[in-house]
């Protein structure tokens, strides 16, 4: 019973750092340097899951198993005055599309919805055993 | 009837294998909405029609055995629901090993989810384990009062 409380935090856990990748993305949609300031784009991430056994088909949940930095995820913009442009003017810039991260933060936060729904019923259930002892 | 069968007189048994059967298919049940966005990821449950027919058996094997008002429930293992401890027929601890398919249409990510199925498999579940826990205080509850030799 407790068990599913734990099952029920690691899906949260997991949705909310889906989301924190998401934001990052968001927040980093038009960053073309890195942090010393030299000439690199920024690249899209993306949160993988993976579920959690505990072996003979017993479940504990889900984990982030790898924040996908996505290769070569960088599309050419013109903008020939700027002073990382290369000779024909064009510029690498975050090939990141806000559009698509919204409907993924959408997911992400329905998704969180379901593991509250779940560890609310499970509370309950654990509220109905405890009223035995009463 | 003696001492011993105090907690084995009636629906107790079944009462409790309900509860913690209930219990632990919340867990699957958990996992299953955890999971929700993994890819490959296809839920598993533990069908409760095994549930009920292997409880059903024990409790029709005990009312031929001792005439159905007391006794522990003799029960058979199935697929998914697995004896643990050392208590041999009588015992009455177990655990689920999910292995029924939702048969989901199969996402693009290759999981077979249903939110909706999740849900309604969720509230069953919690009313289930709803109903055993007030059998169970019931159960209890008229003990005590016997036990006190009053009438409620």
């Amino acid at each position: 019973m407790y068990g599913a409380l734990d099952v029920s935090t690691s899906g949260m856990i997991a949705q909310r750092t889906r989301m924190e990748v998401i934001a990052s993305n968001i927040a980093n949609a038009g960053t073309i340097e890195n942090d010393r300031g030299e000439y690199e784009p920024y690249l899209r991430r993306a949160a993988m899951f993976a579920p959690v056994s505990a072996g003979k088909g017993v479940g504990m949940g889900v984990e982030v198993i790898e924040i996908q930095i996505q290769e070569g995820a960088t599309r050419a913009d013109y903008r020939p005055n700027h002073p990382f442009a290369d000779d024909d003017g064009y510029v690498q810039v975050p090939d990141i599309d806000t559009t698509v991260e919204w409907v993924n933060g959408l997911q992400a936060s329905r998704a969180y919805e379901a593991n509250v729904a779940a560890a609310e019923t499970s509370k309950n259930m654990m509220a109905q055993a405890l009223r035995l002892l009463a | 009837m003696l001492i011993g069968d105090l907690t084995t007189s009636g629906a107790m048994p079944a009462a409790e294998m309900l509860l913690k059967f209930a219990g632990q298919r919340q867990k699957i049940i958990a996992h299953n909405m955890a999971n929700i966005d993994t890819p490959n990821f296809q839920p598993k449950n533990v069908d409760p029609k095994g549930f009920q027919k292997m409880l059903g058996d024990a409790i029709d094997l005990r009312r031929k055995k001792t005439g159905g008002a007391f006794g522990v429930l003799e029960w058979k293992e199935t697929r998914e629901i697995r004896r643990v401890g050392r208590f041999g027929g009588a015992g009455m601890d177990f655990e689920l090993r999910p292995t029924t398919s939702g048969g989901g249409i199969l996402h693009h990510d290759r999981n077979d989810r249903d939110l909706e199925r999740m849900m309604q498999e969720m509230v069953e579940n919690a009313t289930a384990y709803r109903v055993a826990a007030d059998l169970l205080r019931t159960q209890r509850s008229q003990l005590r009062n016997a036990i006190a030799q009053r009438v409620v």
